[in-house]
């Protein structure tokens, strides 16, 4: 049941960070998703090592957003098993060795070491930047309001925000809500960030104080999973790419291969179209 | 004709019987903000079947809905005050009888019900679903979103519309006297009967009537003016 059963990327190994022994933060087993007919997922299998940063790229339609929902199980898996920390997340095996669907408390549980980073933001538009972050510290984890406030209060710090702390989120531009939905995520204190197409929603000039700020919590050894479009990004801060293509993962390996070698011939098309 | 039309107004005549029309109007007040409560708790409770994933659940919130919004409040203000009492006393084998101001508060509670399942749906469902995905992504129960980031913002979208439902509610008091609760209207009725001067009163009353109504509706509309400029709503 455990251990990456059918790694697809034989002999690759995740450069920059050393990855200490034990559990992957993230294991992704065979997983396989489909929507009605629809196949997005076609078994993909990938361990994600503390502190690594791994970029997802690949065609829209390819799958990459639906594999990002579906490790913190926004999204059901048709069937393959998603580990966090060494926990199933959103499955149980029951005395016959079958897969169950696990109760909403215990995915929660999970959940909390996985935060996400959504392309829209998302930020809640009747709290201010500083309620936005709090919340769920306070409410799920269970701090004190004075302790989630000094968190909330040094993310927002770490993303230069602290003087918009009282402004709603409509009078915010779409980098500073972008910046404030980072800071949510990390004031869950996660043990991975996942983010969906964080910049595509930004108009051009305001995408880089967004890659500035992901940029920073990849040196300080955040372990990252990011669909992105932003080659530069991909190359200059994730120690992995992986290439997917039709719910399957094509390419897997450092910046330097799969940017400048890549083996299949549709990540050589894919780039060829998105580095121009 | 003139002299006619020159008793429409008596301000007099209300001063004569300002203590009777007051307590006629607390009662009103009272059935009104009882119903109204009732109403916004059925209404969510529909509402929240109607939104189920079970089917079951879902045809129960619709048929409820459906039908407390196609029956007339007058219809269901009798039938409240006779039939159930004839029920429970049947099951229980003790004679039940509803206060009138008990039935009351049922029948225009649960017929407003109805069309605050609609209302409170219609919020609900315009909160976006990325909302509901960050509270999710962020480990934060089905209730918890419910409660924190779905129903405030749903309310907020809903003011206007629910602003609607109360001042149909509101109207919809009148009828109460039918049952014999002493509201306002019933003792207007009353006092028509003494004074035989129906004109004066009755254009009085909707006078009265608008004014409250007119006043509930300006201080929500502030209300939400305050949220429109903080940026959101």
């Amino acid at each position: 049941m455990r251990g990456p059963a059918r790694l697809i990327y034989p002999g690759s190994v995740s450069q920059g960070h050393p990855s200490p022994d034990g559990e992957p933060v993230v294991r992704v087993v065979d997983l396989h998703k489909s929507f009605g007919p629809l196949e997005v997922l076609k078994g993909v299998s990938f361990e994600l090592r503390r502190g690594d940063v791994v970029s997802i790229i690949g065609a829209s339609g390819s799958g990459k957003s639906t594999l990002l929902r579906c490790i913190n199980h926004l999204e059901t898996p048709t069937s393959g098993e998603v580990w966090v920390m060494g926990r199933p997340m959103g499955f149980r095996v029951d005395a016959a060795g079958r897969q169950r669907p696990e109760s909403m408390a215990q995915v929660n549980r999970v959940r909390m070491d996985v935060a996400m980073v959504f392309q829209q933001f998302n930020l809640w538009p009747h709290m201010t930047a500083l309620e936005n972050i709090v919340e769920a510290p306070i409410r799920v984890r269970g701090m004190s309001p004075a302790e989630a406030r000094e968190v909330a209060m040094r993310y927002l710090t770490k993303v230069d925000l602290v003087e918009k702390r009282d402004e709603y989120p409509a009078r915010l531009s779409g980098g500073q809500q972008q910046r404030v939905a980072i800071a949510r995520a990390l004031a869950m204190q996660p043990k991975v960030m996942l983010f969906d197409e964080p910049t595509s929603a930004l108009d051009p000039e305001l995408i880089g104080e967004v890659l500035d700020v992901m940029e920073k919590l990849a040196r300080e050894g955040m372990t990252m999973l990011v669909v992105t479009h932003e080659m530069g990004f991909a190359r200059e801060a994730s120690d992995r790419i992986l290439f997917l293509h039709n719910g399957l993962i094509e390419e897997d390996g450092p910046p330097g291969d799969v940017l400048i070698q890549p083996k299949s011939e549709r990540c050589r098309q894919f780039l060829s179209k998105v580095l121009h | 004709m003139l002299d006619t039309l020159a008793q429409l107004f008596d301000p007099g005549l209300f001063w004569e019987y300002r203590t009777i029309l007051l307590a006629g109007a607390a009662v009103t007040l009272y059935v009104f903000a009882f119903a109204a409560v009732l109403a916004v708790v059925l209404g969510l409770v529909a509402c929240l079947l109607r939104l189920s994933a079970w089917r079951g659940l879902r045809w129960i919130g619709t048929f409820y809905a459906e039908l407390c919004r196609n029956t007339p409040e007058y219809v269901l203000l009798i039938w409240i005050h006779y039939v159930p009492p004839l029920v429970l006393t049947w099951l229980t084998g003790v004679r039940v009888n509803f206060v009138p101001v008990v039935s009351a508060v049922l029948a225009l509670g649960l017929a407003s019900s109805g069309y605050f399942t609609e209302t409170f749906r219609a919020g609900i469902l315009a909160v976006p679903r990325g909302h509901v995905e960050a509270a999710r992504s962020l480990a934060m129960s089905r209730g918890l979103t419910l409660r924190r980031i779905i129903l405030p913002q749903a309310v907020r979208r809903m003011l206007p519309e629910a602003m609607n439902q109360f001042i149909s509610l509101f109207k919809a008091t009148t009828l109460v006297s039918l049952i014999s609760v002493t509201d306002l209207m019933y003792q207007v009725s009353i006092i028509t009967q003494e004074q035989m001067r129906p004109l004066p009163l009755y254009s009085g009353t909707a006078f009265l009537y608008f004014g409250v109504i007119f006043a509930m509706s300006v201080s929500v509309r502030r209300f939400t003016e305050q949220w429109r400029r903080r940026g959101w709503a």
